[in-house]
């Protein structure tokens, strides 16, 4: 599968889109992440109510995968438990390794399922959840 | 000089940026150019301009071209060359720039190759470039070069790097490389700008090896310091 396949119009509206870009006012949680071999960097914090995500916001200096994957965040994120956010990031980990299905609460995770066999691209999918789970532990959770 | 010119001048050389100042000989009336901005007291038009410039960047004095009574006096730091990508050529050209009386300061986002173990004693910043400049000053006395072959790095680099009044920028890629990176730029609204860019980077020596680039690349960054654009 060519490069332009895995950035197909879906993912590059989702890049374009950036739900959730930006910084909270009162965040309970925030990490750092990036991957040293491409430089993509994950700026993620998160507010908390009862348990559950409250807000989230993020900014990010990466390829079109990698904001098109905290875009995917921003749009779902909020109302989920750490424990959801953590069974989300599993399946993402599978959809790209193994060519599970997407997760399905998630749906807009299936514009990435093109990625599966690109090994060096997979990092980009993932950082952005690699960075929400960091906030969270950061957040106590 | 007066005391608010020379103020500034010690301002601006005490923040480690460059100046010159231009002196009318018959009546001590003057100017300072800080490579950007023009202050006080002399009014020239922008042929001349362009001399003071050029002068300054090459760390020049003397009386201006075409005029017999404007001396200039350049202060200018050692000339600044800032690498974007720590790439295989810039580990040649690092150390060869500096060796060649330039303050050398390297940058790349991607901390698996700006490490200190692979470029000894030079400046590493793993930001982004375009964070990283807003801290540096990009001024007259500085040049860019984007090495990292990711437009993701490199095209922020080379829009900052446009907007500046850095003496040289240049670009790692083939001509086919570059077409397509003119086209981004001029989506980016600096189509005007984008022939500033030196590509494919280096003089033309011939050579194919990264260190052979990296004496290209070093070798045009002078020219274009003492020479000016041709």
């Amino acid at each position: 599968m060519s490069a332009s396949q895995i950035y197909h119009d879906a993912i590059k509206a989702l890049a374009a889109a950036a739900t959730g870009e930006g910084t909270l006012a009162s965040a309970d949680g925030r990490a750092l992440v990036d991957n040293p071999l491409c430089g993509d960097r994950v700026d993620m914090e998160v507010k908390m109510t009862d348990g559950r995500v409250a807000a989230i916001a993020h900014r990010v200096r990466g390829c079109l995968l990698c904001r098109a994957a905290a875009s995917v965040i921003g749009k779902h994120a909020a109302g989920a438990s750490p424990g959801d956010i953590e069974r989300i990031s599993i399946g993402v980990a599978e959809m790209l390794e193994k060519q599970a299905p997407s997760p399905a609460a998630w749906k807009d995770l299936e514009a990435f399922s093109p990625v599966h066999g690109h090994r060096s691209r997979y990092r980009c999918v993932q950082l952005p959840f690699e960075a929400l789970l960091a906030a969270l532990r950061a957040a106590g959770c | 000089m007066k005391k608010t010119l020379y103020e500034r001048l010690r301002a601006v050389t005490a923040a480690g940026a460059s100046a010159a100042v231009v002196t009318r000989l018959g009546d001590g009336a003057q100017s300072l150019f800080d490579g950007e901005r023009w202050e006080e007291g002399l009014t020239l038009d922008e042929e001349r301009r362009a001399v003071v410039r050029r002068m300054l960047v090459a760390d020049k004095s003397g009386i201006l071209a075409g005029t017999e009574d404007l001396f200039v006096r350049s202060y200018a730091r050692p000339p600044r060359l800032i690498v974007v990508g720590a790439a295989h050529i810039s580990q040649f050209l690092a150390p060869m720039a500096a060796l060649a009386g330039f303050e050398v300061i390297i940058i790349d986002p991607r901390r698996a190759f700006a490490s200190a173990e692979r470029f000894p004693g030079v400046t590493l910043i793993d930001q982004w470039p375009d964070e990283a400049f807003k801290k540096l000053n990009l001024d007259a006395t500085s040049a860019v070069v984007t090495l990292t072959h990711d437009p993701k790095i490199d095209d922020p680099a080379l829009i900052a790097a446009l907007g500046s009044p850095v003496f040289y920028v240049g670009a790692l890629g083939s001509k086919r490389t570059h077409a397509k990176r003119v086209d981004r730029l001029a989506e980016a609204g600096l189509a005007d700008k984008a022939g500033r860019i030196h590509a494919p980077v280096g003089l033309d020596l011939g050579g194919r090896s990264p260190r052979e680039i990296a004496v290209s690349i070093l070798s045009q960054v002078i020219q274009v310091r003492y020479k000016g654009e041709a």
